[in-house]
C-alpha cells in the first residue's frame, strides 16, 4: 500500500465508519463486549485507546525510516507498551475510581490488535500529519462504538444514561449480563453489514 | 554481523528512550497518586460520619490513627500498637507492646512527626530505631478513632474482604457502643448492575443503625426489598424523604433488627459484604475493648 | 496431543506431591481438621490424658492472619480412645480462612511432650482445584472474563484448527506465565519495579513465542509444521498478556500460579472445541445474509456465556 491520498477529514471519517474498529475490522473485540456495560465505562477506555493509538501512530511515524525491518514488530510492541505504561500510570493516579471500574483492561490495551494493525499497515507508510488524524479517526471510531454499546446497554439494563436515572426503573436486567455484550456486538454487526448491502446495492442501480 | 550489531543498538536506545519516559511519568504520577488517595481517604472517612459540603467538620473534631503491627521476638508473637499520645512538648506517638493474651507488656515514646506518620516508609524508620533487638514487625491494619475534643465519638475501621470476583475494600463507622453508622465501598471489581450495585445507597444504608448484637448473627436473605424500606434507605442523608418523621422511626424500629435483602442477581457479592462487615466489626471491637485495658494498665498518655 | 498429555501427567505429580507432603507431619498431632461449622477436630498419634484435655485453657485457637483474637472455645471432647479430640467453638468459624490451634504442654500417658502448635485449613489440594476449576469454568476466560475474543473468532471455524490453536496457546502460556511469576517475585516486586511490568510482560511473551518457534522447528519439524502457524497468533491473544497480570495482582505463590495459568489454557480450548463444534453445523445453516459470518458467531458465542453462567457459584471442596 502506498502512502495515502486520503484528507485529513476522509481518515477520520473511514475510521469512524467504514474501517470503524469494533463493528467493520471486528478488532479489539474483547473490551466491545467485556466492559460496554456502561456509557461511562467505554468512555473512558475509548479516550486511553485514543491516547496510544494517536501517540503510537506518531511516534512510529516519525521514526519510520530508522526502523530495521528484522525488528519491525518488537518496535511497535515496544512502543504501545511504553505509552499504555504511560496512560495506566496517569489514569491510577487521577480517576482512581473509574481506573478500578475497568479492571485490567487498561493494561490490556497493549495487546488490542487494532493498534498494531494500524501501526502496520498505515503509519509506518505515511507521513507524521497523516498518521495522527488516521490515530483520531480509529481512536473516536473506537469510542463511537463502545459509547454506543454502552448506551444501549446502560438504558436498556439499568434504566440510566451516565449515571443518571432516565427511565426510573430497570427495563431488562439481562443486558449487563455478560452474555449480552456478545448479542449485541452481533446484532450491531449485522446491522452494519445490512447497511453496507442496502447502500451498495443502490449505488449499483444509480450506476 | 554489522546488521545483528545495528539491531542490537537500535533495541538498546529504543528500550532505554522507553525506559526513561516511563520512569518520569512514574515520578511525575507517584506523588499524585498518594495525594489523591489520601484526600480521597480523608473525604469517605468524613462523608462517614456524616460531614460533607453541606455540613463542614467542626474544628474540634481530630481522627487519631491507630497503626496496629505484629511484632516477631525470637519465636514469640506480640501485638504492637502505635498510639498518639501526649507529650511534655505537645503531642506525639507511642508504641504499645501487648502479648497475645492482651497483657500490657511495654511502651516506647517515638520520634516521628504527624506528617511521617502517615507514610508506611517512615514509621517503619521510627519502629526500627525504638525495637532495637532483632525483633520482627509486620504492619497489620490501621484503625482510626474520632474524637471531639477529648470525648471518644466514632471509630472508623477500614478492611478487606474477598467478595466474587477479587477483594473488596471497604469502610465502617462505628458509634462506641459499636452500633454501625455508616458503610462506604472504596474499591471493587464486582460486575457492573449486578454485585456492583453494592457501592449503591440502597444497599449499603442497610447496615446503617444496626446495633453490635444483631451484626454479629447478620446474614442476607433472598427476598425482594420492601418498597417503603428502599424509599426510605434511598433518602436517607437526603433532606426530601417524602416519608413523616413517624415513619421513618417506624421503619427503623421495623427493620432494625432484620436481615440484609441481597441485591438481586448478586447473591454472592451481597453475602460477602455482609460476612465482611461482620467480620470487621467483630474484630475490631474485641481489639479496641484490649487495647483500652491495656493502656490503662500501662499508664499511656494516649490521645483518645 | 502428546503434549497435553504431558502436561496432565504433570499436574497429576504436583498434586501427589503435595498430598504426600500435606500428610507427612511426625509430630504428635497426626491431624487437625474442620468439621461441621464449629468444629475442629484433632488426631493424636497416642492417647492422651483425660483430664489434662478436659481443661479449655490448654487449647488456644485462633485465625492465622489475627494472632490476637483468640475464639471462644466451648468444650473440648475426648473420644472413647482418647485419641480424637473435638473443639467446639461458641460461635461458628471461618473456615476459609487458615486457623491455628496452639496445645499446652501435651499429657499422654504420663508424660509431657511440650507445647505443640498446628495450622488447620481446608484441603490446599482443593484450594488450588479451586482456582483450576474457577480459570477453566466458572470464570473461563472467553465467556465470562470475554478476553481473547479477536483469536477465538478467528480460529473457531474448524476443528483442527481450533484444537491445534489451543494446545499450542495452553503450552505457551503455562510457560510465560511461570516465567513472568518468577520476574515478578523476585526482580520488579523486591527492587520495586512493578510500574514496568507491562513491558516486561509483553516482551516475556513475545520471547517465549520466538524461543517456541526456534526450539521447535530445530528439534521437532513435524510438531512444528502442524502448531508453528498458531504461535505467532499467540501474541495478539490478550489471555496470555492478562493472566501474569492477574497474577501479579494477586500474589500467587508458584503452583497457584500454575493452575491458574493451565486452567486459562485449558479453558481456552475446550471454548473454542464448542465453538468450532457449532460453526462447522453453521456453514449447512439458512441463516440470514447480514448474520452469516461473524454476527451468528457473536450470537452464538452469547447463548455458551449464558451457559457458563450456570457455573458461578460452583464450588467442589
Amino acid at each position: 500500500m502506498a502512502a495515502t491520498t486520503k484528507t485529513n477529514t476522509q481518515l477520520v471519517v473511514n475510521g469512524l465508519l467504514n474501517e470503524n474498529p469494533i463493528f467493520r475490522l471486528a478488532l479489539s473485540m474483547c473490551p466491545a463486549v467485556g466492559i460496554s456495560t456502561t456509557v461511562a465505562n467505554g468512555l473512558l477506555l475509548g479516550v486511553a485507546v485514543l491516547f496510544v493509538q494517536v501517540f503510537s501512530s506518531c511516534t512510529i511515524s516519525l521514526i519510520k525510516d530508522h526502523i530495521h525491518p528484522r525488528i519491525r514488530i518488537p518496535t511497535y510492541t515496544l512502543t504501545i507498551a511504553t505509552w499504555v505504561t504511560v496512560i495506566d500510570l496517569v489514569l491510577a493516579a487521577f480517576l482512581p475510581v473509574a481506573y478500578k471500574a475497568m479492571g485490567i483492561f487498561v493494561r490490556l490495551i497493549v495487546a488490542f490488535a487494532i493498534i498494531t494493525m494500524r501501526l502496520e499497515v498505515f503509519a509506518c507508510r505515511n507521513t507524521v500529519v497523516a498518521s495522527f488524524w488516521d490515530g483520531i479517526g480509529m481512536g473516536f471510531g473506537f469510542m463511537f462504538g463502545m459509547v454506543a454499546l454502552g448506551t444501549v446497554r446502560e438504558i436498556l439494563g439499568m434504566g440510566t444514561f451516565l449515571g443518571y436515572d432516565v427511565l426510573g426503573f430497570r427495563p431488562l436486567l439481562f443486558f449487563v449480563l455478560p452474555a449480552a455484550g456478545f448479542f449485541l456486538v452481533g446484532f450491531m454487526m449485522a446491522v452494519f453489514n445490512y447497511v453496507e448491502t442496502v447502500y451498495n446495492r443502490r449505488a449499483k442501480r444509480g450506476s | 554481523m554489522r546488521e545483528i550489531i545495528k539491531i542490537t543498538i537500535a533495541l538498546t536506545i529504543s528500550c532505554l528512550l522507553a525506559g526513561t519516559l516511563i520512569g518520569i511519568t512514574f515520578i511525575f504520577t507517584a506523588k499524585a497518586k498518594q495525594q489523591n488517595e489520601h484526600l480521597n481517604v480523608q473525604q469517605t472517612m468524613f462523608a462517614l460520619l456524616g460531614y460533607g459540603k453541606s455540613r463542614p467538620a467542626p474544628p474540634e473534631l481530630r481522627l487519631h490513627q491507630v497503626h496496629r503491627y505484629i511484632v516477631k521476638d525470637g519465636d514469640k508473637m506480640r501485638m504492637g500498637y502505635m498510639v498518639p499520645v501526649r507529650k511534655e512538648d505537645g503531642e506525639g506517638y507511642a508504641f504499645v507492646v501487648l502479648d497475645l493474651n492482651g497483657r500490657f507488656l511495654e511502651h516506647h515514646s517515638l520520634d516521628i512527626t504527624p506528617d511521617e506518620a502517615l507514610s508506611d516508609e517512615d514509621r517503619k524508620k521510627a519502629l526500627m530505631r525504638v525495637l532495637k533487638d532483632p525483633a520482627e514487625f509486620e504492619f497489620s491494619d490501621t484503625m482510626i478513632i474520632a474524637c471531639m475534643g477529648d470525648e471518644r465519638t466514632a471509630y472508623l475501621v477500614p478492611g478487606e474482604f474477598p467478595g466474587f470476583k477479587t477483594f473488596i475494600k471497604a469502610m465502617v463507622a462505628l458509634d462506641t457502643d459499636f452500633k454501625l453508622l455508616g458503610l462506604e465501598v472504596i474499591e471493587h471489581e464486582e460486575d457492573p448492575g449486578l454485585g456492583g450495585e453494592i457501592t449503591q445507597d440502597y444497599f449499603k444504608n442497610q447496615f446503617v443503625g444496626k446495633p453490635f448484637d444483631t451484626l454479629k448473627s447478620l446474614t442476607v436473605v433472598k427476598e425482594p426489598l420492601p418498597a417503603d424500606y428502599e424509599r426510605y434507605l434511598r433518602s436517607m442523608g437526603t433532606e426530601d424523604s417524602g416519608l413523616s418523621a413517624r415513619q421513618v422511626a417506624e421503619i427503623q424500629k421495623h427493620y432494625q433488627d432484620k436481615d440484609i435483602y441481597a441485591l438481586t442477581g448478586a447473591t454472592i457479592s451481597s453475602a460477602a459484604v455482609t460476612d465482611g462487615v461482620k467480620a470487621m466489626t467483630r474484630k475490631f471491637a474485641y481489639r479496641i475493648q484490649i487495647l483500652d485495658q491495656a493502656v490503662d494498665a500501662g499508664n499511656v498518655p494516649v490521645l483518645f | 496431543m502428546k503434549k497435553d498429555v504431558a502436561a496432565l501427567m504433570t499436574v497429576f505429580l504436583l498434586a501427589a506431591a503435595l498430598l504426600i507432603s500435606g500428610c507427612n507431619t511426625p509430630r504428635f498431632i497426626k491431624k487437625a481438621e474442620f468439621k461441621e461449622t464449629d468444629l475442629i477436630v484433632l488426631t493424636f498419634a497416642g492417647p492422651v490424658d483425660e483430664t489434662w484435655a478436659g481443661d479449655s485453657t490448654n487449647f488456644t485457637v485462633n485465625e492465622k492472619p489475627d494472632p490476637d483474637i483468640l475464639l471462644d472455645i466451648r468444650s473440648v471432647g475426648l473420644s472413647a480412645d482418647q485419641t480424637r479430640l473435638t473443639i467446639e467453638f461458641s460461635e461458628p468459624i471461618n473456615q476459609d480462612q487458615p486457623h491455628q490451634v496452639i496445645v499446652k504442654e501435651v499429657l499422654s500417658e504420663g508424660k509431657n511432650l511440650g507445647t505443640q502448635t498446628i495450622s488447620v485449613s481446608k484441603s490446599y489440594f482443593g484450594y488450588i482445584f479451586g482456582i483450576f476449576l474457577g480459570a477453566l469454568l466458572i470464570q473461563n476466560f472467553v465467556f465470562s472474563k470475554y478476553l481473547g475474543l479477536c483469536v477465538f473468532f478467528g480460529t473457531s471455524q474448524k476443528k483442527t484448527t481450533a484444537v491445534g490453536m489451543g494446545i499450542t496457546f495452553t503450552a505457551v502460556i503455562v510457560f510465560a506465565s511461570f516465567m513472568s511469576w518468577f520476574l515478578y517475585q523476585f526482580v520488579l516486586k523486591p527492587y520495586r519495579l512493578d510500574f514496568l511490568q507491562i513491558i516486561v510482560f509483553i516482551g516475556l511473551v513475545s520471547l517465549t513465542v520466538q524461543g517456541v518457534d526456534t526450539i521447535l522447528r530445530k528439534i521437532n519439524p513435524g510438531l512444528f509444521k502442524a502448531f508453528g502457524v498458531y504461535l505467532v497468533l499467540v501474541i495478539a491473544n490478550c489471555i496470555v498478556i492478562a493472566v501474569p497480570l492477574i497474577l501479579a495482582d494477586n500474589e500467587y505463590n508458584m503452583i497457584e500460579s500454575l493452575m491458574l495459568a493451565l486452567g486459562a489454557g485449558l479453558g481456552f480450548l475446550l471454548a473454542l472445541f464448542l465453538m468450532s463444534s457449532v460453526r462447522e453445523r453453521l456453514d449447512f445453516a439458512d441463516i440470514p445474509v447480514s448474520y452469516r459470518g461473524l454476527p451468528i458467531a457473536f450470537i452464538v458465542a452469547g447463548l455458551f456465556a449464558l451457559s457458563f453462567m450456570g457455573f458461578s457459584g460452583m464450588s467442589i471442596f
